[in-house]
């Protein structure tokens, strides 16, 4: 009897999957063959979700499966691209590589003398010191 | 299996779930996880909790889709056929036949089990 029930036996606890299945609010009663189909299905998709992952991790040469691996795996199966794309967290920002441009110049400080204004002649005033 | 119903209406105060009860647990995530990658390879800490995200989130949408054939069919009980039809529905056709599989064995075992219980009410 025991191994018999071995082979049956879900992987995640059931009452937890009836609690997320029961976060909405329109679902009102599941049979136990469902709840046991829904947390088998849902190893199913997350073995998926594994081996899709690691494989582009394979492929960029990394041992650690990462964010940027699972959304690349993600959005290569089309149904699950589908619902899934778009709750994932946001591609990390590249690093903002602040540079100083030319016009970021900061004004002279007051009562100095552009040196510029020297050698323009006659067109713009000198201030006197 | 008889199941209470939810409670209408939805109010904040009493049917608020917790922020655990959204997810399954890292641990059995984690573990299963494990055994589909390579045998030196490792799970970063974010791409794991991201997946318990996204597998509550394939909970919700599957149930969601049994749920709306439940109900056109005038029924109020979501049953097995209704989740078969939804992978199909769905695009997760590979699940099928592991999940007619699995439904027989898990029929067979009923069986055995409410049959033995017969037995010794006798």
């Amino acid at each position: 009897m025991a191994e018999e029930e071995e082979t049956i036996r879900p992987e995640f606890p059931i009452t937890r999957v009836k609690k997320i299945m029961k976060v909405d609010k329109d679902i009102n009663k599941i049979n136990s063959e469902a709840l046991h189909l829904v947390t088998y299905s849902t190893e199913l998709f997350l073995r998926f979700l594994a081996e899709k992952s690691s494989v582009v991790a394979a492929e960029k040469k990394r041992k650690t499966v990462n964010l940027d691996h699972l959304r690349t795996a993600v959005k290569r199966h089309q149904p699950t691209r589908e619902f899934l794309l778009d709750s994932l967290p946001l591609p990390s920002a590249q690093p903002v590589r602040v540079t100083k441009t030319v016009s970021d110049k900061k004004p002279p400080p007051v009562g100095t003398r552009r040196i510029d204004a020297f050698f323009s002649k006659g067109k713009a005033k000198v201030d006197s010191p | 299996m008889a199941d209470t119903p939810s409670s209408p209406g939805g109010g904040e105060s009493g049917g608020s779930v917790r922020e655990q009860d959204r997810y399954l647990p890292i641990a059995n995530i984690s573990r299963i996880m494990k055994r589909a990658l390579p045998p030196n390879g490792k799970i970063g800490k974010d791409a794991k909790d991201t997946v318990q995200e996204c597998v509550s989130e394939f909970i919700s949408f599957v149930t969601s889709e049994a749920s709306d054939r439940c109900q056109k069919e005038k029924r109020k009980t979501v049953n097995g056929e209704d989740l078969l039809w939804a992978m199909t529905t769905l695009g997760f056709e590979d699940y099928l036949e592991p999940l007619k599989l699995y439904l027989a064995r898990y029929r067979e075992v009923s069986f055995v089990y409410s049959f033995s219980a017969f037995k010794l009410s006798c």
